[in-house]
């Protein structure tokens, strides 16, 4: 319990401390932050006014308290370029960017996972010696290279997929439920989370199969070797169950750095998410939209990371107790 | 004896040393990435690598449009010269909006005429056009402005490209589809025509760009003014030719010179049931001028006073004769509804923002579209008003925001797209698509233009021989070939070829070449020294190295 | 961890620096993969070398017919374009040459930064303890805290696009796995016998530190730079790719990102397409080759 509370105040530390480094490269960044707002038929008393009403005017220490005091409340300020409230526009992205993870680590986690196995009992055959490399190599190859023939292939050539965006045109849903449980939904999904998946099945795999060799060195492995018990049957029922553990951190992680760089994958494929809104706000010099959009991003990390540490320390016992 | 001689002849040689100014600065050339705008970024680079060989040295700097724009439009003492475009819009059938704006020298300080071109003589003609009510005298005029601009070289015109558009041929009814001279088939009349052939009755175009606002009192990016032409209606309409015709309006009548009376079409409604009435139609125009629309005010400003006749009809009272009145006031300003503006107009006085911050959620106007629904990153969506006098043929349109052109190319062949509205990419891809599939292509001569703008603020930009000796250097052939793929005409006027009536033939023939270029800058007295070039005697460099 | 590269320490300091490398060489001989990763290494730093001897034309120089007209998509095969030209009428092969440089430029010094600030920090965290750990190990959670690809993204798009503002971006990120690693290693070889020795004979923290720990945590920082040479040169490609990166400069990232651009995969044009995503995927796979196949890959937190 009181190392929950010690680490529930370090998640605090860390989103506070990532919400000052991205204040401070906003306010520092040269250039007038109201550009892209200020349009050229204000006049200098209008200007003003603005750069009141956003609390420019104001020395930095100030501006830096109002904006806490403005993260606090939930508020993410106005976009400059749509002028529309940040958090609407970041709410409407959010779930697609949610779902688009999820989907592709699940897919990425069950392959690697039960690959992992596959390649722990293979140790030591040609399968091995070919397979290892290759994931290494989808892991080296750029992400949106991997989408965009894909893309190519799937969707240009063949035409099984739709080409971009999450939703057939127009299409409208009861609910947000009933839309991600739409055919058209999954249809639309599907690609963007392969090229994703692709991308991520090499670390839950190469590090299900190392644990699993750890695992199989172990006392209790031998007994059960002693047993009679069938090399499968050790695999997968004593091994791969302790061998799991690192794998669903892992995957906690995961969420929230994919998060982070499914930025690439977004463009590729148009998919209406955190990340293609998070380009379009800082080539548009919309700067509160790009700041809402990277904070988002950060807490998911940030609280990722947390969970991760969590289940590690709940489900291993022996972590525990060292501490 | 022999000493002094040969003491004169060092002097001598001395000066000739010095007989020309300073050498002429770096010169930096601004433009959009390649990625955004490949034509410009190209023919930047094709019209640099032609003045290098002027002995100019020459820089090129890269930048996004916003930044671009930044340095462009509110640092206008900052840059040399930059690629840049003026786009086709409806309104621009009528050329007063380009013949004044860009070049008169009232715009210079902070409007449209960014590059500081100011030329009394010019201005005169501006001017005299605009209260010409008199057709001919007023082509006399353009003509005139087109020969002073040609004269003075103001802008490097580079083409008229061709815009190109394509449509499903399996989805719509090509005998529906309306070209719009100088606009091309991508507008307002289509998407009130077009005729679906089968099942599929929605049309789904593509944007390349976001959706910024939809908002009746703001002109922000192109894209907008699409959907803001469909949700709100106006008087008058830019007709598929080019002319203005009656939209809302029923008819007007010209009373004299001054005076214009507009009789409004019974049985209208907002898209909220309430009826469009004479009054809605004065507070649209007041709502344009009130100071909350900046963008919309040089629109109105000619109106001198507005009066209710009777229940249908309005009398229009201006300043001074305004040649371009029914074009750039009565088809441009578009109608609101008195009951949701007024509110928020009155709520808006006196803080720093104005309408054009205002989005409303369910924008309501009186046009053959309703407005259904607004996803930023992702579509909008639009119905087709079954109550509207010309009620749209199909039953929705569907806009969807599409980044990248290799995607959009896809989504038009699998028919996921079965209008292509914007097509930044490679011409010849598109007419090899078109060729296996139900797509058919329509290219047409736009009235935007490219070209490259001299900043007149900075010489040695403010001489005309060294503009046109810069102009005379690049070759539009080349840039036609090699940027545009051949999708363009060569341009030397801000009028278009597209506007026929406008444009001045005469300016067409502008001479180009290497050796012309040479000659001119020689005539005007710029010197060659280890192949830089050199100001004329006596002129220094006063903006830096 | 690999325990052959962490055994104890020579006993003479001279030969210190020397037999790490002696070990580091061994490894690379010993092992397959090491071995051809170092192999792509060495022929792409001589294919950056030689660049402009191999190259054919300037990679930016817009190419023409001899009618006058732009050399526009030329296929591969050409005696003057092995691999064509792109639409805009550049040497495709050139291009290519020339990526290499930039690649080995960004990757290396990104690579530099990155793995020297993680060791220093690692280092000093894990010798040094107390509050100086803390406040170290606090940092790198921040760290951690940061999305680095949306990182990279404002910070090249706020300052000038630039080649040196994306290693700078990666360098105030990418630090912390390595210090992680780093610093657990320390915290075992603080204990250990040989390090004791060095306290009891009178050394200076620094010397303890420098002479006797380092160079044992240095062979996992080489590991850990052959991952970051990669993790820089895909960052490149992803920022080019997204339209914020250094267009004066060529890059396999730039040059995909053209290729897209231009519609190479509509045209068929696979000679554009595919050779610089190969060239990026090799260097990569090189890296991580090198970090001995795939332990190291496997912290999951080095994954985004």
């Amino acid at each position: 319990m009181r190392r929950l509370g010690s680490r529930l105040a370090q998640m605090v530390f860390v989103l506070w401390a990532v919400a000052t480094i991205l204040f401070l490269i906003f306010r520092l960044m040269p250039g007038n932050p109201l550009a892209a707002y200020i349009d050229p038929n204000f006049t200098v008393e209008q200007q003003r006014e603005l750069m009141q009403r956003f609390g420019l005017d104001r020395p930095l220490h100030e501006q830096y308290v109002l904006y806490l005091g403005n993260l606090l409340r939930g508020d993410l300020g106005d976009s400059f370029f749509y002028r529309a409230p940040v958090t609407k526009l970041i709410w409407e992205v959010f779930p697609n960017t949610i779902a688009l993870t999820l989907f592709a680590l699940l897919i990425a986690y069950t392959v690697g996972t039960l690959g992992g196995i596959v390649l722990a009992w293979l140790r030591g055959t040609w399968v091995e010696g070919v397979t290892i490399p290759l994931v290494l190599t989808t892991r080296a190859a750029p992400e949106f290279w991997l989408g965009m023939l894909l893309l190519a292939v799937f969707s240009f050539n063949l035409g099984w997929f739709p080409s971009g965006g999450a939703n057939s045109a127009g299409a409208s849903f009861d609910s947000e439920l009933a839309r991600f449980l739409s055919l058209d939904f999954l249809r639309h999904l599907f690609l963007p989370a392969t090229a994703l998946a692709i991308y991520l099945h090499g670390l839950p795999l190469l590090l299900m199969r190392s644990n699993m060799l750890d695992v199989l060195q172990e006392d209790f492995v031998t007994m059960a070797k002693m047993k009679g018990l069938s090399h499968w049957t050790i695999l997968v029922r004593h091994a791969a169950r302790n061998a799991l553990l690192p794998v669903v951190t892992a995957f906690a992680v995961g969420i929230g750095y994919s998060i982070g760089g499914n930025v690439v994958i977004e463009t590729v494929f148009s998919w209406p998410g955190l990340g293609r809104l998070l380009v379009r706000a800082v080539s548009a010099s919309d700067y509160p939209l790009a700041q809402g959009a990277f904070l988002v991003i950060a807490a998911v990390i940030v609280v990722m990371n947390f969970i991760a540490d969590m289940l590690y320390s709940t489900l291993d016992p022996r972590v525990a107790h060292e501490r | 004896m022999r000493r002094i001689v040969g003491l004169t002849l060092v002097v001598l040689l001395a000066c000739g040393a010095v007989a020309q100014g300073d050498p002429v600065r770096t010169i930096t050339v601004l433009s959009q990435p390649q990625a955004a705008a490949p034509y410009e970024y190209q023919s930047i680079q094709l019209v640099a690598n032609a003045w290098r060989q002027l002995g100019i040295d020459v820089e090129i700097q890269v930048s996004p449009w916003e930044q671009l724009s930044d340095i462009v439009w509110f640092n206008r003492q900052t840059w040399d010269a930059t690629g840049w475009q003026m786009v086709g819009r409806p309104e621009r059938s009528d050329p007063d909006e380009i013949v004044f704006n860009l070049f008169h020298s009232s715009t210079a300080e902070a409007g449209f005429n960014f590059v500081g071109y100011n030329n009394p003589a010019y201005d005169a003609v501006a001017e005299a056009q605009r209260v010409a009510t008199d057709l001919d005298e007023r082509q006399r005029l353009i003509y005139e402005a087109q020969a002073i601009i040609d004269q003075d070289q103001v802008y490097a015109f580079l083409v008229y490209p061709e815009s190109i558009y394509a449509y499903r041929s399996d989805v719509w009814n090509p005998d529906s589809i309306v070209e719009q001279s100088g606009i091309g088939i991508k507008n307002t009349w289509t998407f009130i025509e077009a005729e679906p052939i089968g099942s599929q009755r929605d049309m789904v175009l593509n944007s390349n760009f976001v959706v910024q606002a939809i908002n009746p009192l703001y002109i922000s990016g192109s894209v907008d003014s699409w959907i803001t032409e469909l949700v709100w209606d106006r008087l008058l309409r830019v007709g598929p030719d080019g002319l203005p015709v009656p939209w809302s309006a029923e008819s007007y009548e010209w009373i004299d010179d001054v005076t214009i009376d507009v009789v409004l079409r019974a049985g209208m409604t907002w898209h909220d049931g309430e009826p469009v009435t004479v009054e809605d139609v004065v507070f649209s125009f007041e709502a344009a001028g009130g100071g909350e629309a900046p963008m919309y005010t040089p629109f109105v400003s000619a109106i001198a006073d507005i009066e209710i006749r009777d229940e249908r009809t309005v009398r229009f009272t201006l300043t001074r004769p305004q040649a371009a009145f029914l074009t750039a006031s009565l088809a441009k300003i578009n109608l609101i509804p008195r009951h949701i503006w007024e509110p928020v107009l009155t709520d808006l006085q006196g803080q720093p923002e104005n309408a054009e911050s205002y989005q409303e959620d369910v924008p309501v106007g009186s046009g053959p579209f309703t407005f259904v629904r607004w996803r930023a990153s992702e579509e909008v969506v639009l119905a087709a008003n079954p109550n509207h006098w010309a009620a749209p043929k199909m039953d929705r349109w569907i806009l969807r925001m599409i980044p990248n052109v290799e995607a959009t190319l896809g989504a038009l062949r699998s028919g996921e797209l079965n209008f292509l509205a914007a097509y930044p990419g490679d011409p010849a891809v598109l007419a090899a698509t078109a060729r296996g599939n139900p797509i058919e292509v329509v290219a047409s001569t736009d009235i935007g233009f490219r070209f490259v703008a001299f900043n007149h603020r900075r010489p040695p930009f403010d001489d005309a021989a060294f503009r046109r000796a810069l102009s005379q250097a690049i070759n539009r052939d080349l840039i036609i070939d090699a940027a545009y793929n051949d999708f363009a005409t060569a341009a030397n006027s801000p009028v278009s070829i597209a506007l026929e009536f406008w444009n001045n033939p005469d300016v067409a023939g502008f001479e180009t070449g290497m050796d012309l270029a040479r000659q001119t800058l020689a005539d005007a007295g710029y010197v060659l020294v280890d192949g830089r070039l050199h100001y004329p005697t006596g002129v220094s460099e006063t903006l830096g190295r | 961890m690999s325990a052959d590269v962490l055994t104890a320490p020579t006993a003479r300091r001279g030969g210190r620096v020397r037999a790490m490398l002696g070990r580091l060489f061994a490894v690379v001989l010993k092992d397959r993969f090491a071995l051809v990763g170092t192999l792509i290494y060495v022929a792409f730093v001589l294919l950056a070398a030689l660049a402009p001897a191999l190259a054919p034309h300037d990679p930016m120089e817009i190419q023409f017919l001899e009618s006058g007209r732009l050399a526009r998509n030329v296929p591969p095969g050409d005696a003057s374009h092995p691999l064509g030209t792109t639409s805009l009428g550049r040497d495709i092969y050139s291009q290519l040459l020339y990526g290499t440089r930039s690649a080995l430029l960004v990757g290396v010094t990104a690579a530099f930064f990155v793995v020297a600030i993680g060791t220093l920090v690692g280092l000093v965290a894990g010798y040094a303890g107390g509050w100086i750990e803390v406040v170290l190990m606090r940092l790198t959670d921040i760290a951690f805290g940061i999305p680095f690809l949306p990182f990279v993204i404002i910070l090249s798009a706020f300052l000038e696009p630039s080649v040196w503002n994306i290693v700078l971006a990666m360098s105030l990120v990418l630090w912390r796995d390595t210090a992680r690693v780093i610093r657990s290693q320390v915290l075992t070889l603080r204990e250990r016998a040989f390090v004791e020795a060095a306290r009891v004979t009178g050394s200076s923290h620094p010397r303890i530190l420098f002479m006797h720990i380092a160079p044992n945590v240095l062979p996992l920082s080489f590991l850990y730079g052959s991952i970051a040479v990669g993790w820089a040169i895909l960052t490149e490609a992803s920022i080019s790719f997204l339209g914020f990166g250094d267009a004066t400069i060529v890059s396999w990232g730039a040059m995909l990102q053209d290729a897209y651009q231009s519609q190479a995969l509509s045209l068929g044009m696979y000679h554009w397409f595919v050779p610089p995503g190969v060239a990026i995927v090799l260097v990569v796979v090189a890296g991580f080759f090198i970090s001995r196949g795939y332990e190291e890959i496997l912290f999951p937190k080095l994954k985004e």
